[in-house]
């Protein structure tokens, strides 16, 4: 607000002067936003030509003509994307529901701590750690050392140790701008421990939840490098499309429609998601 | 009926409901919070440990044998691998300075430039997407938009500026930048943006009413300030390029051979302790990340001001 009712003062000191800030800061912001553009073009184009090629009939050619459906028909007949489908889906289920309960009860223990910097460093290391790197020592450990037979439940794990740290800090956010005072004045009014936690609390703390659900979900659904070593003989959605992608040129029609419709159906939950954690949450 | 017992017992000392109160407050957390680190040290810390102890072992007949010894390392630097961790190492800062240039003035702009909260939110949210996608089919399109027949050849072709499709465009170095360009913009964006996001417009203010110029405005003032978010936008954006390997797999047509797709074949062909010394050397550097950002950071920010940055 404050550089709102300011920018007028400003204009005018630019004025004055002839280098002043006016004349220079449009250069740097046309450069920024050049710059920025061209990034997310780099991000966006490859989806956007996904989804055009995903209606041609060969989509590697490069050439979007002639127009088919002939992907969508060939998905729809072949059936070895289902099982690894069901597997994502329930699988990522899971992790999303794991890392909303653990994020809850952890995120508000943390936020009651003096010194919480060296836990929350430690909560949210895997984000420093690559995600081949941590798959790697997580089958090496599990497999070599502990000697165990890897499977769904070793992806659960490796998921859950990439996805948690987000999650984490999207409660952790929302955790520290809750007013302890607002649990003592609920207290001093009689309300049990339960009743502070659910009446109190919770509400406050639900858009974080929430957050950390869809988060935990999508990070899970889409996890590649941890899934690849700790699957044993299971098959998630992500690993399906790395071997075709990788290795047999015919498949790739079929992820090329795939990943248009993964998309089709991400896109419109991020956009609710994030429109949600900014205009609801700035009203607030 | 609470309200009637505590009328009751008005004369109890005032210390009995505060200890109440701290044994409520503190109850959970004292069991949640060790437990949890217990639990997590187990799945996180434990296994970057061993690999680094497992670089030292060998493996004979499918079994390990715990003798250590240095073979692992020896024959990693007799078969040349080296020169894939030199590779990596060259691409990964050629890359992170890319995404710096890139990154810095839009953080910037972003930070302080951009006033409709609308735009702020879209593009925050364009850049978190990314983050829930598939990166195999991400990539895989690149074939179709740098290849011989692709989208810029056959662009170029009818176009008339060139007779021949332009080949290194795909299967080469180049290509493999240019997949990388994407998949890491974000995470230089956005810690950039948040330490920017964190400065008082009143410094800035007062630096241009000092008559500082904006040259001087920016390293004196605000280049200092963002530098915990520079150094975590540089560590987030090097250490999983160190690791990258989805894009060069298939991008790079194997001509680019980096750390990540050698710890991939590595572990295909059964060889746990090479794999586990390749992670090592990415785990050493990451180590060292750690340690300049836990430095640079100590000075100025606590991690609370972290979450500070995140509401605004």
């Amino acid at each position: 607000m404050s550089t709102m009712t300011l920018a007028p003062a400003r204009e005018d000191r630019a004025a004055a002067r002839p280098q002043g800030r006016l004349g220079q800061s449009a250069g740097w912001k046309t450069m920024a936003k050049a710059f920025g553009a061209f990034a997310l073009a780099m991000i966006y184009i490859p989806l956007i030509w996904l989804a055009v090629m995903s209606f041609a009939a060969s989509p590697l050619s490069g050439i979007p003509y002639p127009l088919t459906l002939d992907n969508y028909r060939q998905l729809g007949g072949d059936a070895r994307w289902v099982t690894p489908m069901q597997t994502s889906l329930w699988l990522s289920a899971l992790v999303a529901f794991v890392c909303m309960v653990i994020a809850t009860v952890v995120g508000r223990a943390i936020t009651r701590l003096e010194r919480p910097g060296g836990v929350i460093l430690l909560t949210l290391l895997p984000l420093f750690v690559p995600g081949l790197t941590m798959g790697a020592a997580l089958f090496i450990f599990l497999r070599s050392i502990l000697e165990l037979k890897l499977g769904i439940w070793s992806i659960f794990l490796g998921q859950l140790v990439w996805a948690l740290p987000f999650c984490m800090l999207l409660v952790l956010v929302i955790a520290s701008r809750f007013d302890l005072r607002l649990l003592e004045a609920a207290e001093d009014l009689g309300a049990s421990p339960w009743r502070r936690f659910w009446d109190i609390e919770m509400p406050i703390l639900r858009p974080g939840i929430f957050g950390a659900g869809i988060f935990g979900f999508l990070l899970s659904f889409n996890e590649l490098p941890r899934s690849l070593f700790l699957r044993g003989i299971e098959t998630t959605m992500p690993i399906y499309n790395w071997a075709m992608a990788a290795s047999q040129q015919s498949q790739i029609p079929i992820i090329f429609s795939l990943t248009t419709l993964l998309v089709a159906v991400t896109l419109p939950v991020m956009g609710v998601f994030f429109w949600f954690l900014f205009v609801k949450l700035d009203k607030n | 009926m609470t309200m009637q017992s505590r009328s009751d017992s008005p004369a109890l000392p005032q210390r009995r409901p505060f200890a109440k109160r701290l044994l409520d407050g503190l109850k959970p957390s004292r069991l949640t919070v060790p437990t949890f680190l217990l639990a997590w040290s187990f799945l996180v810390i434990a296994p970057l440990v061993v690999i680094v102890l497992f670089s030292f072992l060998q493996v004979k007949a499918y079994r390990v044998v715990y003798t250590p010894s240095l073979d692992t390392w020896i024959s990693l630097i007799d078969s040349g691998r080296w020169m894939a961790a030199v590779r990596t190492l060259r691409i990964g800062i050629t890359m992170t300075i890319i995404e710096f240039v890139l990154a810095f003035p839009f953080a910037l702009w972003l930070a302080k430039g951009c006033r409709s909260k609308t735009v702020k939110a879209m593009i925050i949210t364009l850049l978190t997407i990314p983050f829930f996608l598939d990166a195999a089919s991400r990539i895989i399109v690149w074939r179709s938009i740098l290849g011989q027949t692709g989208a810029v050849n056959t662009a170029l072709m009818s176009l008339g500026i060139t007779d021949a499709p332009i080949d290194w465009l795909l299967y080469s170095e180049f290509a493999v930048h240019f997949g990388l360009l994407g998949t890491h913009f974000p995470t230089m964006v956005f810690p950039i943006f948040m330490s920017i996001a964190l400065i008082d417009d009143d410094y800035i203010q007062a630096s241009q009413d000092l008559g500082g110029g904006p040259a001087q405005t920016l390293f004196n003032i605000i280049i200092p300030m963002a530098l915990p978010g520079i150094v975590a936008g540089i560590v987030f954006t090097l250490v999983p390029l160190m690791a990258a390997f989805v894009e060069p797999q298939l991008l790079g047509g194997g001509f680019v051979d980096l750390l990540g797709n050698s710890v991939n074949s590595a572990l295909q062909q059964l060889k746990y302790p090479t794999a586990a010394a390749l992670s090592t050397v990415v785990v050493a550097l990451l180590g060292i990340c750690l340690a300049v950002l836990v430095l640079v950071t100590r000075r100025r920010y606590d991690m609370a001001s972290m979450f500070v940055a995140i509401r605004r």
